[in-house]
């Protein structure tokens, strides 16, 4: 049962999750992604993405209400200790896989833009000994990083947003749906490891105290994410139309030619520094909950244990086996697709119905 | 160990435990019976003594009973004490101690008198509108300034004493109604525990008040003016003052504190917003501008306006040096001149500032082993840190840590030192109370004073971030209940 006076997150910060660590690891290689499968209709496969996170979260937040116990304690109620273990396994898998395309992304962004006079690797190893002392913390680190990471998320957005705003045309994605529903599904299919962000609020299940109203709140949230990063896609395209796919990196690639950096250089840094800044955190976080998945089914009592194992597999395979990541990459992307749906969003529905109804029954005993 | 009734062995047991030059035994006797005085010298009041305690004896003529005599002294700060230990450590402290043949408790006289400085305005806080006076290294008089401050019953001090050697008087100071309890129980318990020689300086304190060792960041507070201190006391915290020491120590500690300058709070409500926003941004640029422009100058040559590009390119054509190299050589200059200035004599410092500010500057420059780019931005570092004094040591090492990292790993590493210093900032707690408070976590109400300098009757309430009882300051009407 959860201590009602030791809560680890308050609603707030939960709110403020969504909004500053959700939308960030979209804008670097993910847009670029959807255009290449889905071209004008970029911004309806990742409409589609969030609509199934949507409803996944919808769920979600149902089962948080009047929450009696944590995800783990009420699995461990229904199924008991071994299955709930067996399915933690699955979990620990699909969050080293969830990481890995984002990371390698990160990399290559940090490598190619940032370091293109001396790109090495080593430049980008500060990322894990980051991630590795986050993931030595409590849950309450989550929140607390909210609380002032949603700043740096919305000023970055608002900087990319007004200096890429100027050389859209806007006409470029129309007529809406004229790629064809395969393709968007196809896109949308290929984008699953960026999304799924509705399965971190079913680990904060008992975590924090539900507000009256709360849902909405929950939901409203992730919808201003959802909107930024549709609308971030309709920039995107708008700015570079049928090139788009080959713009790899949609960040530091959409402002370029804003009139203002002409005269007094690349301004647009700050917002993209702010957007790197939060996305260390955004980055972190299937590390974290693979840490401590890894710390739960394996009862390894050290957190820097389970801390090592996870950043260590990670960084082992970006660095030493780089040149297979790509390989690894292109599977995750276009074969893991259901993998990743069921992970995301089937089970976590599944999952939270269930919960709610344990709660609904203890509620009437 | 009790007092003896012989008044020989008693006397015989201090000479042997009061070796010192200083010490005086006075033997007299005290109407029929025999008599000795114990005092050291200097810090006993003589006149007080001869007026109080000498007149009334030589005048005394009856039998000698504890209750006769105790009546019989005008000392207002007299006590009757029976334990051996009890009555030499009163005598080091300051008192005079009276032991009469055939009673087994002494008389002690509070007749402590210790040089002291005037109060005069601590260098550390020199404000242009408000209290200039500051702390004195004597205990009572920091106490009476204190109660000057707030008086109230609830202003409560307990008294402990710390040092195997020195035993140093220490006094807790809190508001009774408003600081919690758990919290001054804490502190009583961490000051008993210490078991050290000596207490020279309240920082001595301090060391063993923090409950991290290993974090680079403060963890208690400490102001020199009573002004500060009642207010820091009026939000809950609990202080220490140390005998011997200006500055008073305040738990719990929030980073927020350090940019609060008491002229905040005199000034109005505009100003003191717009000094607080130049103060979090001289810092940014201190701790950050030395680094992001070797880390551009480095790696990140695009970030650098074309202009401005060709000016660096000028000024650092044929610097032996690296960018990294140049600016850690000129900042380690410019940390030797802030170290010898300091501890140099004020007139030597002026020199000091002038040759080594100036000409050595110039003349590097000149002599091309810097760029002026470089003496610049180490020049405004410096200065910026100065906006917030309490935390410079802090952040010249925060700062150096910082232009490594740039030189090494460019600003991906830098944007990675921020967040790991980001994660230990928001996950640290001294006393229950989050370091970063109340930005992580986010407590609304405690906004109305962090970037933003609210109107004082917006500060209806103690900030949250402190575990304080009795949260509203301000009340709604005259007989307005308290929550």
């Amino acid at each position: 049962m959860i201590n009602k006076n030791q809560y680890e997150l308050s609603f707030r910060q939960v709110c403020l999750f969504l909004i500053a660590l959700v939308p960030v690891s979209k804008m670097f290689m993910m847009p670029s992604v959807l255009a290449k499968h889905s071209n004008e209709d970029l911004w309806l496969s990742a409409l589609l993405n969030f609509s199934l996170d949507f409803i996944t979260l919808f769920f979600v937040v149902l089962s948080c209400k009047n929450a009696k116990n944590t995800l783990i304690g009420a699995l461990e109620d229904k199924f008991g200790k071994t299955k709930t273990k067996i399915l933690f396994c699955f979990y620990l898998l699909y969050f080293l896989l969830k990481a890995l395309v984002p990371i390698n992304e990160q990399k290559d962004y940090v490598e190619q833009t940032l370091y293109n006079l001396t790109p090495t690797i080593l430049y980008f190893c500060p990322f894990f000994l980051v991630a590795f002392f986050f993931c030595l913390k409590h849950l309450r680190v989550l929140g607390r990083t909210s609380d002032v990471v949603w700043f740096t998320t919305i000023v970055g957005i608002l900087i990319i947003f007004a200096l890429s705003l100027g050389n859209m045309d806007i006409s470029s994605i129309l007529p809406i749906g004229a790629n064809g529903v395969s393709n968007v599904v196809k896109g949308s299919f290929s984008s699953f490891t960026w999304f799924g962000d509705a399965l971190y609020l079913m680990f904060f299940i008992g975590q924090f105290k539900f507000e009256e109203g709360g849902t909405k709140k929950i939901l409203l949230s992730f919808l201003c994410s959802a909107v930024v990063i549709v609308l971030f896609t309709i920039i995107f395209y708008s700015v570079f139309t049928s090139i788009a796919f080959r713009q790899k990196f949609a960040l530091t690639e959409i402002s370029k030619y804003a009139t203002v950096i002409n005269n007094i250089g690349r301004f647009d840094y700050i917002g993209i520094m702010l957007i790197l800044f939060s996305n260390i955190f955004s980055l972190s976080l299937p590390l974290y909950f693979a840490c401590k998945i890894l710390s739960y089914v394996f009862s390894i009592k050290y957190k820097w244990l389970s801390a090592t194992i996870v950043i260590g597999i990670q960084a082992i395979v970006l660095i030493f086996f780089n040149q297979y990541v790509y390989s690894i990459e292109n599977f995750v992307m276009n074969d893991l697709g259901v993998f990743f749906l069921i992970f995301s969003n089937v089970i976590p529905i599944i999952i939270s119905l269930l919960i709610k109804k344990e709660n609904k029954n203890e509620v009437a005993v | 160990m009790k007092l003896e009734q012989n008044l020989d062995k008693n006397l015989e047991l201090f000479k042997s435990k009061l070796k010192s030059d200083d010490v005086t035994f006075l033997n007299l006797n005290v109407g029929s019976s025999k008599a000795f005085l114990i005092f050291v010298n200097d810090i006993v009041n003589k006149e007080e003594l001869g007026h109080l305690i000498l007149r009334p004896i030589a005048r005394y003529q009856g039998q000698v009973t504890e209750k006769k005599l105790f009546d019989l002294f005008l000392s207002p700060e007299k006590t009757k004490i029976n334990q051996f230990e009890d009555c030499l450590k009163e005598v080091l402290l300051g008192s005079a101690l009276l032991v009469v043949d055939g009673l087994t408790s002494a008389f002690s006289f509070g007749l402590k008198q210790f040089e002291r400085r005037a109060i005069t305005e601590p260098p550390t806080s020199t404000v242009l509108k408000g209290p200039r006076e500051g702390f004195v290294e004597s205990l009572p008089v920091n106490i009476s300034m204190m109660r000057r401050k707030l008086k109230s019953p609830d202003l409560i001090f307990e008294n402990v004493t710390v040092g195997r050697y020195s035993k140093t008087p220490i006094s807790l100071c809190y508001l009774g109604g408003i600081a919690d309890k758990a919290l001054v129980e804490k502190l009583k318990n961490k000051l008993k525990s210490i078991k050290i020689d000596a207490v020279l300086d309240s920082s001595y304190i301090s060391k063993f008040l923090c409950e991290h060792n290993i974090s680079i960041f403060k963890q208690v507070g400490n102001t020199e003016k009573p002004d500060i201190l009642a207010a820091k006391i009026l939000e809950g915290r609990v202080a220490i003052f140390v005998d011997g020491s200006p500055i008073a120590l305040t738990v719990p500690y929030l980073l927020l504190e350090d940019f609060q300058s008491p002229s905040d709070y005199y000034n109005s409500s505009y100003s003191a917003t717009v000094a607080r926003g130049i103060r979090f941004l001289s810092v940014l640029i201190a701790l950050f501008l030395p680094a992001f422009f070797v880390a551009s100058e480095l790696f990140h040559l695009q970030l650098i306006p074309l202009s401005f590009l060709l000016t660096i390119v000028n000024s650092i054509k044929g610097i032996p040096l690296s960018p990294s190299y140049e600016m850690f050589f000129t900042l380690m200059i410019f940390e030797i001149l802030n170290e010898a200035s300091v501890r140099m004599p004020k007139y030597v410092g002026m020199v000091v500032s002038i040759v080594g500010g100036l000409v050595l500057g110039e003349t590097a420059v000149t002599a091309g082993i810097i760029s002026a780019p470089t003496l610049m931005i180490v020049a405004l570092s410096g200065i910026c840190l100065y906006t917030v004094p309490e935390l410079e040591q802090t952040f010249s090492v925060l700062r150096l840590v910082f232009l490594i990292i740039a030189g090494a790993f460019g600003c991906y590493g830098i944007l990675a030192t921020i967040a790991l210093l980001f994660i230990h900032l928001i996950t640290f707690e001294n006393y229950n109370t989050p370091l970063f408070a109340p930005f992580s976590p986010l407590i609304k109400d405690d906004m109305k004073d962090a970037f933003y300098k609210g109107f004082l009757s917006e500060l209806q309430f103690r900030p949250k971030s402190l575990r304080n009882k009795n949260k509203r300051r301000i009340l709604l009407n005259e007989e307005g209940e308290n929550d």
